[in-house]
């Protein structure tokens, strides 16, 4: 293909979506959402100045292939805490897809990204790649490797993917301080399981490979609680790693397939425990629009999508016994803005007798962990999630809590490079926990 | 297209600021091409985003340097186009200077850096238990350094006032990089004019604001929201003036009209209005939780008498949100259904509202747009927005058609174009639809007085042409005379030689006058009544110009809440004609009654009521003033919002007739409270009650003044603090005991004939034959006591614990010990002034004065300048200490 062909294929892919662009009004009210204009103060990085790029290359004014184009597009943390703050309603998430989807198209992204996404994108290669990252994990190799490797450069780059790596691993409260074993077993066992709706979980990519503690922890917990959890063959990637970096054709093909095998599955609700998965799921409608085989259904699928915490909450979730511990509690930015959920993790937490639950100061503002933002934008990736560990470091808690991977690797890898000894754990961990200390797993 | 900068200042602004904070690159600039009005686009040269005061300086000095203009840019989220570039321009942006430097929670201050949002500040002080009152719409996102630029209002502004009323204090960037300091806690206002007034509202044409510091007000106790939903737009408007008749002064009065509920209930933001209501009205009240339930019932009762057919009360934030909704999300449901928007905003007089509204109609109806209006009730403030396609000419053109109508309509029924959005680029082309030749030649040459080569923002507030399109309004008669009239009148000389004030019965006569003093080198010295001008005058060579017969009220509208009348109106005549509608001037300098209003507007003194009402000079609307060269202006206008062009109004005020003669005042008035309560605690001296004034001015609630005496009359020699509460019966009980529990001590309570007797005495007291005046930080008030006590001893004074300003008696003997006094009180970032000087010790007291800042003078004196050029009213009178002339 030639570079001229290329580039008009490209106009097209943010130039469809004019209709989605129109409601923007130029107010500026997303401005001080925006965790990289708060930092950067230009106003190409912020949500408005973003529009504004792209609704120029959809007038023909700017290059997709433009520098200004590419650097601004990919700067975009895709957060989405300029959503809510949206007077018009501008759907920031997807304009911004169809916008990476163009500018890719006009500069191929970096090949570690590229590469990223073929794995997730294969489930025998995803199944090979976190076997490999376990590996380094279970051998303290990760860890070891990033109490020696320098701070910057690209060693730098991988000295911060693989204490993502290590700080995967399993956190279990009672090993903090002060904390005391659940003495009354039965102590919030009154709660009768009341829901009886027949789900099904996505496992996930990262979810599956380098947490599947919490997949098990979600399928015990939501069983617990009345839920039956069916097991979903034939389900993949859910295709956000992919929607996000503008591979949007790889998203199709992916949110086609977890269609296909949920309806195979017959279940009432998705139940999905990774915040930006459920995310992407919830917003496969959209996603698929222009799809006449698939547009209805995935219509009607996206409304089935419920996050675990969401799932918990409606149903009011059985209290477990005691589990002491000071836990650190920030909002993962595809659930507290692409999903407007911002209690539900909360009340979960609640159920869990002797949490002790901080909301960290700016928890609505972004962790910095945006897939491997850390390592493609090792400068504001770093200001960003440093500020973070910063706000987590100032509850001085034994674990951060958050429920969804990306952040919860990001915020503990960044503890972790400061020398803290703070781990991370998913709430429904914590409810899980307290369960297997109330003894609702015995029979 | 723009020229690039030249390869050599790209590099000094890299090394200024660091090269990620310069943006050169035509395809980044585009994103700065508009504001938050898109109809003009215009990318700059470039966009430079300096982080402190220092880098700005230097920014704008290389700019300066190469005579490049600057327009400067906050959030960008103005609605007339402040912030729009033009081609040759480079856009300094305050994006980076966004940190909020101090809260002093013990002062009731902030300082902040012009880039930190609005609401932020609210946030960051909300734990001292104070907010920041101004709140546009756009608080989440606009910032301060924007809403000082465009003196913004916001909903609640009815009872609390706009941005001006708040900002205490500016660092500004003046155009060659220059750092002048304005006003600021701690500073003596008087002798120097008030340019921190002027600048506020200059819509980033005289400069940076690159420091803020601005007051803040302790969040109430409580709020109540009431939704009324009526049948007609006539019915709702019938209840707002019920409320204001009734002597309520709700926090906000939102109307949204049939047209609005339509287009929010059709959008994803439906708040639940019913479709068929012809308007929706939003009433707040706030304060002291005690009276609030009294206050809901009574603008219930309004709103029923009124024919609404539902009124909600909100029962938690919740409810209160979703009442609220209807209203703020209205231009967002708008923007949605529509391809754009144009939101337009002018004032008009409160009661002129429903004519307006229906001539606004009427428009709409004539060129076939439609129009939804929502605006701010209380104050008369309306914003049509106007739903347009903007790629379709025909309609655009009716729109700009519409749009000039509907201004000249809200002129012609006494209103203004703008009164919180700003003039910008937008408005420029019907600013002489308010002001005439001369106002907008005076705007202009203040301009040239802080931007000499017309460098910041140029293209924007004036008109291009100022000699073209006169409106038939706002031209000023033509009053400049000569010829055979002025030689047959009076002249100054023979007036002078009689060693009697000159008393013109009119403004014609006022020219008149000062034109010829000036033509014969004579000094003018306006005066009221004169009995505040206590110093000699050179008859030889001043004309006393007394403008006491050019009396009398010109236009009182009692339901509007404002008053214009002559300058030499007795104010005690002026109290007279309110009493009987239950309204008043709430200012309380000393001998306020043997004052005129212009020579009130001239001494600019609020007195201690300041503290519960805002200064004087936030509630001056308006002044025909008469200027040394003989030109009349018309400043301001009569409505309550107003931000048509520079405000020329501020500096007057308190310029004690070094600027003009002001000969007509327009200006806000207030409903007289329920109860007048002066809680009274005695001592042998101040020592027993600083801590308990103190007390009460850090409580949470806001007395209508706070003041500590000592040595007045029917004090026996001992001290009082007094503390005067107005409100509802209940409100005031409950304040009163809560005052009683901060201070830990309980008041004597007077009312009614006492409690006027008394406040009166200390309001005129001290009478010695000096008068100084410290201002201190108002947590310094005891240390600047015991500074008083420690060089004068015991000297009678009064201090107002709010503001932190004492005032003492003093004869001649302590003169020779004020050097002390100022060394000490400057030490503690206090200053002294003063209001009179014992005879013959003039010299003496000159040097004992606190320095004006003199770049900040130097920038007074090219103001001064402009109202006159001759220096017909004696230049160094005001900073003079005998410039005690209208007190």
């Amino acid at each position: 293909m030639s570079g001229t062909a290329v580039t008009a294929g490209l106009t097209t892919a943010i130039a469809e979506q004019k209709d989605r662009l129109l409601p923007c009004v130029h107010c500026g009210f997303c401005l001080p959402a925006c965790p990289t204009y708060n930092r950067l103060g230009d106003e190409a990085d912020s949500p408005r100045g973003r529009l504004h790029l792209m609704q120029a290359v959809v007038e023909g004014r700017l290059d997709p292939a433009s520098d200004a184009f590419r650097t601004h597009i990919d700067r975009c943390l895709g957060c989405r805490a300029c959503e809510p703050v949206c007077p018009s309603g501008v759907e920031y998430g997807i304009l911004l897809e169809y916008a990476r989807e163009t500018s890719a198209a006009a500069n191929p992204p970096d090949l570690l990204t590229r590469a990223l996404l073929a794995v997730m994108g294969s489930a025998p290669a995803r199944a090979f790649f976190f076997l490999g990252g376990r590996l380094l994990r279970g051998t303290g190799i990760a860890a070891a490797a990033t109490r020696v490797l320098p701070g910057r450069g690209v060693l730098g780059s991988a000295r911060l993917g693989l204490a993502m790596l290590a700080s995967s691993t399993p956190w279990r409260a009672g090993s903090g301080r002060g904390t005391r074993v659940g003495a009354d077993a039965a102590a919030g066992a009154d709660t009768p399981a009341t829901s009886s709706a027949r789900v099904g979980m996505l496992s996930g990519c990262v979810q599956q490979g380098l947490y599947g503690r919490v997949n098990e922890a979600t399928r015990r917990v939501l069983r617990a609680n009345g839920f039956e959890v069916v097991e979903v063959r034939g389900q993949d990637c859910c295709g956000a790693l992919h929607a996000h970096a503008g591979a949007l054709e790889g998203a199709r093909a992916l949110a086609r397939r977890n269609i296909d095998a949920f309806e195979r599955a017959g279940v009432e609700l998705v139940v999905v425990n990774a915040a930006g998965c459920g995310a992407s799921m919830k917003e496969y409608g959209t996603l698929l629009e222009h799809d006449d085989l698939y547009a209805d259904r995935a219509r009607l699928f996206s409304e089935t999508v419920r996050d675990v915490t969401e799932l918990l909450a409606a149903a009011g979730p059985r209290a477990g016994a005691e589990v002491a511990c000071r836990v650190a509690y920030d909002h993962p930015c595809h659930l507290l803005h692409a999903q407007g959920i911002r209690d539900a993790p909360l009340r979960v937490l609640a159920a869990v007798p002797g949490v002790d639950v901080h909301v960290v100061e700016n928890a609505d503002e972004c962790c910095g962990g945006a897939g491997i933002y850390g390592i493609t934008h090792p400068d504001l990736g770093g200001r960003i999630g440093g500020d973070k560990v910063r706000a987590v470091s100032a509850v001085d808690p034994d674990a951060v809590t958050t429920p969804n991977p990306g952040c919860m690797m990001q915020i503990a890898a960044g503890l972790r490079l400061e020398g803290s000894s703070a781990g991370a754990v998913h709430p429904v961990e914590l409810l899980d926990e307290s369960y297997r200390r109330a003894g609702y797993y015995r029979a | 297209m723009s020229l690039p900068l030249s390869p050599d200042l790209v590099t000094h602004l890299n090394d200024a600021v660091g090269r990620d904070h310069v943006i050169t690159d035509p395809n980044r600039l585009f994103v700065y091409e508009s504001d938050g009005l898109t109809q003009y686009r215009v990318a700059p040269r470039a966009v430079v985003l300096p982080a402190t005061t220092d880098e700005l300086a230097a920014v704008v000095s290389l700019l300066h340097g190469e005579r490049i203009p600057v327009v400067p840019r906050g959030s960008g989220t103005g609605l007339s186009g402040g912030a729009l570039p033009s081609e040759d321009a480079v856009v300094v942006g305050t994006a980076r200077m966004n940190r909020i430097l101090a809260i002093d929670s013990e002062n009731r201050l902030a300082r902040v850096q012009p880039g930190v949002v609005n609401g932020r500040l609210t946030e960051a002080a909300q734990p001292h238990g104070l907010y920041y009152a101004p709140d546009p719409s756009s608080q989440s996102t606009c910032t301060l350094g924007g809403n000082v630029a465009e003196n913004s209002g916001g909903p609640h502004c009815l009872k609390y006032g706009v941005t001006g009323r708040y900002v205490t204090g500016l660092t500004v960037v003046l155009a060659d990089g220059e750092v002048v300091r304005l006003g600021g806690a701690g500073r003596m206002p008087d002798g120097a004019l008030d340019l921190v007034g002027l600048f506020v509202g200059s819509e980033g044409c005289f400069g940076i604001a690159a420091e803020i510091e601005v007051r803040l007000l302790p969040v109430s106790e409580g709020v109540r929201t009431l939704l009324g939903i009526f049948d007609s737009m006539e019915d709702a408007g019938r209840a707002v003036t019920a409320i204001i008749a009734a002597g309520m002064l709700p926090a906000a009065l939102e109307i949204v009209d049939q047209a609005t509920i339509r287009a929010v209930e059709a959008s994803v933001y439906a708040a639940g209005y019913p479709v068929d209501a012809g308007a929706a009205l939003v009433i707040e009240f706030d304060g002291t939780e005690a009276g609030l339930d009294a206050d809901a019932a009574q603008a219930e009762k309004c709103c029923r008498e009124a024919g609404a057919r539902d009124v909600q009360h909100a029962v938690d934030e919740a409810h209160r949100a979703a009442l609220w909704k209807g209203r703020k999300k209205a231009f967002g449901a708008m923007g949605r259904i529509a391809p754009d928007l144009l939101v337009q905003d002018a004032t008009v007089p409160r009661t002129r509202l429903p004519d307006v509204l229906a001539g606004v109609a009427d428009i709409g109806r004539r060129y076939g747009l439609e129009i939804a209006n929502v605006f701010h009730a209380g104050d008369g403030n309306l914003h049509p927005n106007i739903i347009f396609d903007r790629h379709d000419p025909d309609q655009l053109a009716r729109v700009e058609k519409a749009s000039k109508e509907i201004m000249a309509l809200c002129v012609d029924a006494g209103g203004t174009i703008t009164g919180e959005h700003g003039v910008g680029v937008d408005k420029r082309q019907y600013m002489h639809l308010v002001h005439g030749p001369r106002e907008l030649a005076a705007m202009a040459e203040v301009k040239a007085a802080f931007d000499p080569d017309g460098l910041f923002n140029p293209g924007k507030v004036l008109p291009a042409v100022e000699s073209d399109g006169v409106g038939p309004t706002g031209v000023s008669r033509g009053t400049k005379v000569g010829g055979a009239r002025a030689e047959t009148e009076p002249s100054a000389e023979q007036v002078a030689e009689r060693g009697t004030a000159a008393r013109p019965a009119d403004t014609v006569e006022v020219v008149e006058m000062v034109m010829d003093a000036g033509r014969q080198g004579h000094c003018v010295v306006p005066i009221g009544t004169g009995r505040h001008l206590d110093r000699a005058i050179d008859e030889e060579r001043c004309l006393v110009l007394s403008t006491e017969q050019v009396a009398g009220i010109e236009i009182y509208e009692p339901a509007d809440l404002t008053l214009t009348a002559r300058a030499g109106t007795p104010l005690r005549e002026l109290a007279e004609t309110l009493a009987p509608h239950d309204q008043w001037l709430p200012f309380d300098p000393p001998d306020v009654g043997g004052r005129t209003l212009g020579g009130l507007v001239a001494s600019g003194l609020s007195g201690p009521l300041g503290c519960g009402y805002g200064a004087l000079r936030n509630h001056v609307l308006g002044a025909t003033v008469v200027c040394g060269d003989g030109r009349e202006l018309r400043l301001g206008g009569r409505v309550v919002k107003n931000v048509a062009g520079f405000d020329l109004l501020r500096p007057v005020v308190g310029s004690r007739g070094s600027l003009a003669v002001v000969t007509s005042v327009c200006v806000r008035l207030f409903p007289v409270p329920q109860v007048d309560r002066v809680l009274v605690a005695r001592a042998a001296s101040t020592a027993g009650l600083v801590e308990a004034a103190r007390a009460v001015a850090c409580a949470p609630l806001l007395p209508a003044s706070t003041v500590l005496a000592v040595g007045a009359s029917g004090l026996d020699g001992g001290a009082a603090l007094l503390v005067r509460l107005h409100g509802a019966r209940a409100t005031v009980d409950a304040d009163q005991a809560t005052l009683e529990r901060v201070a830990g001590r309980a008041f004597d309570a007077l009312e009614g004939g006492e409690a006027r007797g008394f406040t009166e005495v200390v309001r005129d007291h001290p009478s010695a034959a000096g008068v100084g005046c410290l201002a201190v930080f108002p947590s310094r008030l005891g240390e600047a006591l015991g500074t008083l006590d420690a060089t004068l001893g015991a000297v009678p004074l009064v201090a107002d614990a709010y503001e932190g300003r004492i005032r003492f008696g003093f004869d001649a003997d302590a003169v020779l010990r004020l050097g002390e006094l100022r060394r000490l009180v400057e030490a503690s970032g206090g200053s002294l002034g003063f209001e009179r000087a014992p005879s013959g010790t003039h010299t003496e007291i000159e040097a004992a004065r606190t320095p004006l800042d003199p770049r900040a003078s130097a920038l007074a004196e090219r103001v001064r300048k402009v109202f006159d050029p001759g220096g017909t009213f004696s230049p160094m009178r005001a900073a003079s200490v005998l410039s005690g002339g209208e007190r």
